[in-house]
């Protein structure tokens, strides 16, 4: 009854805390661009992500050690610098994305201009984290984040043509604007596999004490949450597509994929909308803070963990705000939220490689994880599904900026 | 400490130090030898602290580094070199056996309380 439980509060996490403006603004520009054709996008990205997610779990589970503090050790610290540099860039880009995704958002609801939230926002979240602990956050976050749900609903009552999006589960070639086609591929992958939910999810194991006898459920878990999670960004896909490409309209601005539920809601949709963004792009926020403070603090051996008083563990605490802040700070500015979610989301697929093939080397290393190593299987499908995210990455970044 | 085989690089470089209480009190960020002569080599401290681990860098990122790491320590001894009678146990972390809050290993993390995040209104 107690492991019941306990998976299905895994699983309603993984739900909650599934969408977030990444995967909300792909999925959403892929269906009003291509209608179904890029499912296969999310399908390979979410399979990937269970796969991560599930070492992830396990390497906190068995070593007792957190992907940060393992990686250190393993590869050394001229070796750590890499990923450290790569991960805390991303992280403040992908933070801003988050942000941006709130404060528009609360645009949507009242009608002042997003970069004027950004402060109020960025002093909410930091809040929260300054008085919360790790169960509030996570399980708060998540909860409230089942809002999301919505999209479900919406795809299920436009009624799609369910044997197309079953045939665009398998990748095919475009047949217009092929460059556009691929970036958007692979921004849906990074959206999906975000490197800072492996940091953020191992922490939280060895913050729960997960041991061996954990890591069947967190097989289950991870496996189920996440790809009902992956149906979520499925159904804005779908959505997108029944709603935009019809009446021809593209993309370009984040007040666009407001009226997106508006066709099946009718005015409730916006603020259902709106509600969903915020509540995501919120939880999204807190998860990329605190994975950046974890990461550097776990790298460096600083006292870690959520549950203390701030004071107790000081530089951690500067961690998170230092992220926070330097986030807040291009959201100020006024940098195009959405143009950055989608810039944030394909670098993240282009730098997959160094935050990935140093885990995986881990996961198959018997003096980390003993007799819990990877199967072949699990290695073939993330070296593949990430082997592609980069080429297409290294291809399609390049010519978006130029062709943009 | 019992006879055991030790490899520094692998199972010493790099890991979590832990003191008396059970804190975590820094990685090991370097490993300091010395040689008298007609004696074998020995390990006599391991090292932390920003300076060490500048100096592990790759060249062309060394001054750059070194400087940063001058310019944030606040450690009146930079390095600070825990002697190796110190170690209690070497596995999975190391168990040192001192007090790292009264230890040069904490001065940054107080610097931190003190001058930023203790004087913020219910830390």
């Amino acid at each position: 009854m107690k492991r019941l439980l306990e998976i299905s509060l895994g699983v309603v996490t993984s739900i909650g805390g599934f969408l977030e403006v990444g995967s909300l603004a792909t999925s959403a520009q892929a269906g009003a661009a291509f209608g179904f054709q890029l499912i296969w996008a999310i399908v390979l990205g979410t399979l990937c992500l269970i796969f991560l997610i599930e070492m992830s779990g396990r390497l906190a589970a068995v070593s007792k050690k957190t992907l940060a503090g393992a990686m250190r050790e393993r590869f050394g610290y001229p070796f750590f610098v890499i990923p450290l540099v790569a991960m805390t860039v991303l992280g403040v880009l992908v933070l801003a994305s988050e942000l941006g995704g709130l404060c528009l958002a609360l645009q949507l609801v009242t009608g002042v201009s997003f970069p004027w939230w950004a402060p109020i926002a960025l002093f909410g979240a930091w809040l929260l984290l300054w008085k919360a602990t790790f169960g509030v956050i996570e399980q708060g976050a998540s909860l409230l984040g089942l809002i999301t749900i919505v999209f479900a609903v919406a795809a299920w009552k436009l009624h799609p043509d369910w044997s197309a999006v079953a045939r665009h589960a398998l990748p095919s070639a475009p047949t217009h604007e092929k460059a556009r086609y691929w970036f958007i591929a692979v921004s849906i992958m990074g959206a999906s596999i975000a490197p800072y939910l492996l940091y953020f999810y191992s922490s939280g194991a060895v913050e729960d004490k997960w041991t061996e006898s954990d890591v069947p459920i967190n097989r289950v878990t991870a496996t189920i949450g996440m790809s009902f999670g992956g149906l979520l960004s499925i159904a804005v896909l779908i959505v997108s597509a029944l709603v935009f490409l019809p009446r021809g309209i593209r993309i370009d601005r984040f007040d666009q994929v407001a009226m997106m539920l508006t066709p099946v809601f009718g005015r409730t949709g916006f603020y259902l909308f709106a509600a969903a963004l915020g509540v995501a792009c919120f939880g999204a926020v807190l998860e990329v803070a605190l994975s950046m403070a974890y990461m550097m603090a776990q790298g460096f051996g600083w006292r870690w963990t959520e549950d203390a008083r701030p004071r107790d563990v000081a530089r951690f605490t500067l961690a998170y705000t230092a992220t926070l802040v330097a986030g807040g700070i291009i959201v100020m500015i006024g940098v195009d939220p959405l143009a950055l979610t989608i810039l944030s989301m394909a670098l993240t697929a282009a730098l997959l490689p160094i935050a990935i093939v140093p885990f995986l080397l881990l996961m198959n290393d018997p003096r980390y994880v003993g007799t819990h190593r990877n199967g072949w299987f699990g290695n073939i499908v993330v070296c593949g599904i990430v082997g592609i995210a980069f080429v297409i990455a290294i291809v399609s970044i390049p010519l978006e900026l130029l062709g943009g | 400490m019992a006879d055991v085989n030790i490899a520094l690089i692998r199972d010493v470089l790099d890991l979590l130090l832990i003191d008396r209480d059970g804190e975590p009190m820094g990685r090991v960020d370097g490993i300091v030898m010395t040689w008298q002569p007609d004696a074998p080599p020995r390990v006599t401290h391991l090292e932390m602290g920003g300076v060490t681990l500048a100096q592990r860098l790759p060249r062309p990122l060394r001054p750059a580094m070194l400087w940063l790491a001058r310019a944030l320590s606040t450690r009146a001894r930079d390095p600070y070199r825990i002697p190796v009678e110190r170690i209690v146990h070497v596995g999975r972390h190391i168990q040192i056996d001192l007090d790292a809050s009264r230890s040069p290993a904490r001065a940054s993390e107080h610097w931190v309380r003190d001058h930023i995040i203790g004087r913020i209104p219910g830390s």
